[in-house]
């Protein structure tokens, strides 16, 4: 009985040694090819699979239940919008509509729509699609899980944005506002919201397409493993110029440093989310930077309701203490422009003559000392996040530094993301650090962080009725130089009122092998892949 | 020099019941000096107290302040000036790891200490009084353990927030079932043995048998364990800085140190290098010490 | 045996209802609130309320755990705050992976761990009772995250030898299957997928399972020693048996009892590390996606994954138990349980 049991725990041992060895015996190997070439001509050999790494996994594919980046560089490749955003700026441009027209008083849009498309699963594409995609995100379909629905299409309830969308013939849609509103023709060709998807499987699947998209776009959805890929195949029947690679896969490596390793050793072709401190590395190892402004703000908030930061004087000595474009040079090296504006520059010119508090130690110091302020409560975020990548924790410690130079104590409290977001809620804090990253390229989309009554938006909990009636306008106004100046003003008004220490606008970063080209990377931070090749 | 110190403690208790005792914790001291490993360990742990002691104390020893930033010399490589190099804010790496010293020995001896504690109530009172009170006890022991523990401090860690102190719960909540079982096995082994019979029918208490007479006797591999127990609470801390969930900014915690550092591996290895050199030599240390003082409590393998 | 089996599995019962009761009041008591997570950056207030109402947040703590109960007996764990899916197939999409490594490691950590304590005990105070020491306590030593990241550096960094990240090259996974890829493609011959397997399982196996050897090194070490030691062995070795015929037939196989126990327990422990090792090697299994889980509050998968861990735990404590009684006799089922 014993004996037996002994015999069989040895075989089991010896057959895991066996393994073991072969494991070791197979491991010298070398890292298997992915298939033959695909059907592309041209003088160098292309491979057919496309492996782009990411930092995390999508929150769904389904533009109507998502908000987050890494959804979006997945979707704008499988579906489409009536508009599109041209290569490298938010100009729109036709896309599944082929022209519209918006009627005088800026509440009628007309869009035309494209003939003989069909959605991957074969559902011809018309104006009933997109009244379908469009209804299911206004009252009373909405769900609070669509988190950009009253973005993008406004609400029935609260009389703004979308007041119903009509199907004038098979090819032509009609969208009515409740009032004029500028920013609408942009918010139409959005990732997020806007993409029209499929009736059909709209129905199959209880109308929630994350893990099920299907769309009008380049590319086929194939599969997603959690945590590891999601793959893409190219539509042969797209209706505009066929994507050049076969397959996509889009794989998801949470660490920076490992997404940087994985280049380099050649595991995937492309990847984003790089630390500006890698990027020599990276070129070093023959790789391709690919580097361009990005729409983002990143800023620290004075609590203006709090009792430390009541006073514009005690807001601008604090101001006056951080070197900006020392700090942003040191943190974030040529891969981030420091801010004198709230937009970027190329957003609205206008910004570059806004005059905005600088570095001035001496008149810092004096001034802090007049207001009495000598320990300040600062609390921020542990994540990287799009306009700051290397954490609030860092940035924080940063502007801690500065001030400590000027005999001001900061007391950081640093908490995840998640959390971070209901602790900001409570309004607890003199100061915190936030960003945002710009959805369609309207100046509306960052001017009016600082009027909405939400404290989560409006973390200064700003609220300023010269400030009001300008966004107002500026909503109704149509786009044009007149339209720009008044944001202008915004941004002259907020610096005056030293609402926000303004701190850097990040560039979009991704690297890529010297075998890729046609990559690039949208400043609205989507990643189309349909003129991408990868050469053998 | 804690182990030291405890051993004394322990000796003094002892002196009631055994009749030489000095002799055995003489002979334990005899055979611990004979076993190099576990000498060389004992001087590294007095160092490591010395140095956290010490940069406590006078941080003018420092080369550098280890919490001042120079954002222009970030990722400095190693250098006369900067032995280990700067870190991305452009602190010094070696001052920092010396400063972290104290927060890594406080994390494991505070975190074995209260485990100890609990542990050993717990485990006392289970083992001794038996019946319902242990079943219950045990049985909330063996939910704890079923749950593995580094998950379990994570939890823990999430739901509390960062903090050195809050890790410190972490850590000693998650380690109390280990001292728990210990105990109450040793107590019923040792509660039969003829003088803690003996005491019973004098009529004595059951706290003053328990403290008086069955913990000496569980003493020895209370030590031994409480000795690997640091071991184990520094790579524990470790684990929850480098995931991130350790101390608050500022403060220098080698786990953190890594973890912040695995962002840069690729430019500047040295910042996670010499943080995980700090983590296994004390981990190593205390392990070996541990070994050390396991052999030369243990009768049969003094022998040997 | 049968009576102390059965006893022994009925006893799991209120163990793994208290693993329940401790994880749900962690999560729901203590940790932050879901909702801003979950919706997203542009929720508002009333969002989110309205989400911790339909998300049965609102009620009272101890009906919320009655709900709980009563669903997961039936085997349904709600579903996933985050991605709306149901959390046993979120689960299920990422248990193969953990298992896969957690039994190359264990395989990897005895073959290794008792053929160096072996190597150890017999060579006494030589150099390869040192070398297997040095291994032993490097092991026991070393911060799991720390060695995976110098492992990388080394092996993917500079040498571009083994991949680093995943559990396969996406192109050559397979479909379908048990989830487990090493098996998955021996079975299906496609043998250029198996080798893809192999290699990206190298070095997360070496990571997690040095800790494990480290620990079964030492104690095969010591138990071989002791067995060496016995009358019977210098008996047969005075007979004029073989050295390495008494070694393998006669001190391994009673070495071998508690060498298996300690195996055992180990396998518990690697659950355990798998959280470090996945968090490392961007390896998609059921330990890193626990800890992103709990950082996100996501409760129903947190407290469905640690049901499900503490189960197999306790089971293979169960287990070993069982095999260890089995295979000393000398052990009385009546023992008093600890």
């Amino acid at each position: 009985m014993k004996n037996g049991n002994i015999k069989k725990l040895s075989a089991l041992i010896l057959t895991a040694a066996v393994i073991g060895t072969a494991m070791t015996a197979c491991g010298g190997s070398k890292r298997a090819s992915s298939g033959a070439s695909g059907s592309n001509s041209g003088t160098v050999a292309l491979k057919d699979t496309f492996t782009y790494a990411q930092g995390a996994d999508p929150r769904g594919l389904d533009p109507a239940y998502v908000d987050d980046g890494e959804s979006a560089k997945v979707m704008c490749n499988i579906y489409e919008g009536l508009l599109k955003y041209s290569k490298d700026s938010t100009q729109v441009q036709p896309c599944l509509a082929e022209k519209y027209e918006v009627s005088a008083d800026g509440m009628t849009y007309t869009f035309h729509l494209r003939k003989n498309v069909k959605f991957h699963d074969g559902t011809p594409f018309n104006a009933d699609a997109v009244k379908a995609s469009i209804d299911r995100q206004l009252e009373p379909n909405v769900s609070d899980e669509m988190p950009y629905a009253s973005f993008v299409f406004g609400s029935i309830k609260a009389k703004s944005g979308v007041k119903e969308v009509k199907v004038v013939d098979e090819n032509t849609v009609e969208i009515d506002l409740f009032s004029p509103e500028t920013p609408f023709i942009k918010n139409v060709a959005m990732v997020m919201a806007a993409p029209i998807a499929s009736p059909t499987a709209l129905k199959a699947n209880n109308g929630n397409l994350n893990e099920k998209p299907v769309g009008t776009g380049p590319y086929k959805f194939v599969s997603w493993d959690k945590g590891q890929n999601i793959k893409l195949v190219r539509n042969d029947d797209y209706w505009g110029e066929k994507a050049k690679t076969k397959n996509v896969v889009f794989r998801f490596i949470t660490e920076n440093s490992a997404r940087d390793i994985a280049l380099t050793s050649g595991e995937v072709d492309a990847i984003d989310g790089i630390s500006a401190s890698d990027v020599s590395q990276l070129t070093g190892a023959g790789d391709k930077i690919f580097s361009a402004d990005g729409m983002t703000i990143n800023y620290m908030a004075y609590n203006v309701t709090g009792t430390k930061f009541k006073d514009v004087a005690a807001r601008k000595a604090f101001s006056q203490a951080v070197n900006v474009p020392e700090l942003v040079k040191s943190l974030y090296k040529d891969y981030a422009t420091p801010a004198t504006s709230i937009m970027p520059f190329f957003m609205n010119a206008g910004s570059k003559d806004v005059k905005s508090t600088s570095f001035d130690k001496a008149a810092a110091k004096a001034g802090l000392a007049k207001a009495g302020i000598t320990s300040v409560n600062m609390i921020t975020y542990s994540n990287p996040r799009p306009y700051n990548t290397v954490g609030g924790q860092v940035l924080a410690e940063a502007i801690q530094g500065y001030l400590k130079d000027v005999g001001v104590t900061c007391n950081i409290k640093t908490y995840d993301w998640t959390t971070y977001k209901s602790v900001v809620q409570k309004g607890d804090y003199d100061v915190c650090f936030y960003g945002w990253t710009g959805d369609n390229g309207d100046p509306d989309n960052f001017m009016n962080l600082l009027d909405d009554p939400d404290p989560s938006m409006n973390v200064a909990h700003y609220n300023n009725p010269d400030y009001h009636a300008l966004i107002g306008k500026g909503l109704t106004t149509a786009a044009g130089a007149d339209r720009d100046k008044i944001y202008t003003q915004c941004e002259q008004k907020a610096a005056d009122d030293n609402v926000w220490l303004v701190i850097s606008h990040a560039k979009n970063l991704a690297a890529y092998s010297p075998k890729v080209s046609g990559y690039y990377y949208h400043v609205t931070g989507i990643t189309p892949f349909a003129g991408v090749t990868v050469a053998k | 020099m804690e182990e030291n110190k405890e051993i004394a403690e322990t000796s003094s208790i002892t002196v009631g019941l055994e009749e030489k005792p000095e002799s055995i914790w003489k002979s334990v001291w005899d055979s611990l000096k004979k076993n190099k490993a576990a000498m060389i360990s004992l001087v590294f742990i007095i160092i490591l107290v010395l140095v956290a002691v010490i940069t406590a104390i006078f941080p003018g020893v420092l080369p550098h302040d280890p919490y001042e930033q120079n954002l222009a010399k970030s990722f400095a490589f190693p250098n006369a000036q900067y032995w280990f190099g700067t870190d991305q804010l452009g602190r010094d790496i070696f001052s920092r790891i010396l400063v972290g010293t104290r927060v890594s020995l406080s994390v494991g001896v505070i975190a074995v200490a209260v485990s100890l504690t609990c542990g050993v109530l717990l485990g006392s009172i289970a083992g001794y009084l038996g019946g319902k009170v242990d079943t219950i006890i045990m049985r909330l022991m063996d939910i704890m353990l079923s749950i593995p523990s580094i998950l379990l401090a994570i939890a823990f860690m999430a739901a509390l927030g960062q903090g050195i102190d809050k890790a410190i719960i972490a850590i000693s909540l998650v380690s109390i079932p280990e001292y728990a079982r210990i105990v109450r096995g040793e107590i019923l082994s040792v509660k039969q043995n003829d003088y803690v019979q003996a005491a019973k029918v004098i009529g004595d208490k059951n706290s003053r048998i328990v403290f008086h007479h069955v913990l000496p006797n569980v003493m020895s591999s209370i030590i031994v364990r409480a000795t690997l127990g640091i071991s184990s609470a520094i790579l524990d801390a470790s684990a929850l800085g480098f995931l991130g969930l350790g101390v608050q900014p500022p403060m220098a915690e080698w786990g953190d140190m890594l973890g912040r550092a695995r962002n840069y591996i690729l430019s500047a290895p040295y910042a996670m290098i010499f943080p995980g050199l700090a983590i296994s030599l004390s981990v190593l240390a205390f392990n070996l010490l541990g070994d050390g003082l396991r052999d030369a409590l243990d009768p049969k393998s003094r022998q040997n | 045996m049968v009576k102390y089996t059965i006893k022994r599995i009925l006893m799991l019962i209120p163990v793994l209802l208290g693993v329940s009761l401790v994880v749900f009041l962690i999560m729901r008591v203590f940790s932050p609130d879901p909702a801003p997570v979950v919706l997203g950056e542009h929720a508002s207030t009333q969002a989110m309320q309205a989400w911790r109402e339909a998300h049965g947040l609102n009620e009272p703590i101890w009906l919320q755990f009655i709900d709980f109960l009563k669903n997961a007996v039936t085997g349904n764990f709600g579903v996933s705050y985050y991605t709306n899916q149901p959390v046993s197939n979120e689960i299920m999409s990422r248990f193969p992976a953990t298992v896969e490594l957690a039994i190359c490691a264990i395989i990897f950590a005895s073959v290794f761990g008792v053929l160096l304590g072996v190597v150890a005990a017999v060579h006494k105070n030589t150099f390869a009772d040192y070398a297997s020491t040095l291994v032993a306590l490097a092991g026991i030593s070393m911060p799991i995250f720390w060695l995976g990241i110098l492992l990388i550096l080394l092996f993917t960094g500079t040498l571009h030898l083994l991949p680093s990240t995943g559990r396969i090259d996406p192109m050559l996974q397979p479909t379908g299957g048990t989830g487990l890829y090493l098996w998955d493609t021996l079975t299906s011959g496609d043998f250029e997928a198996f080798g893809n397997a192999v290699q990206h399982l190298i070095m997360p196996t070496l990571a997690l399972s040095l800790y494990s050897m480290a620990i079964i090194t030492r104690m095969t070490r010591s138990s071989m020693l002791d067995t060496l030691n016995q009358d019977y062995i210098r008996t047969a070795r005075a007979k004029g048996i073989t050295r390495r015929r008494v070694i393998r037939h006669h001190a391994l196989r009673n070495a071998m009892i508690p060498i298996t126990t300690v195996i055992g327990l180990q396998f518990g422990s690697l659950l355990g590390g798998a959280v470090l090792t996945e968090t490392v090697f961007a390896w998609p299994g059921i330990g890193k996606y626990t800890v992103e889980c709990i950082q996100k509050s996501d409760f129903p998968v947190v407290q469905a994954v640690v049901l499900i861990i503490a189960t197999i735990y306790v089971i293979i404590n169960l287990i070993v138990d069982l095999i260890y009684a089995f295979l000393d006799p000398r052990i009385k089922y009546s023992k008093e349980e600890g």
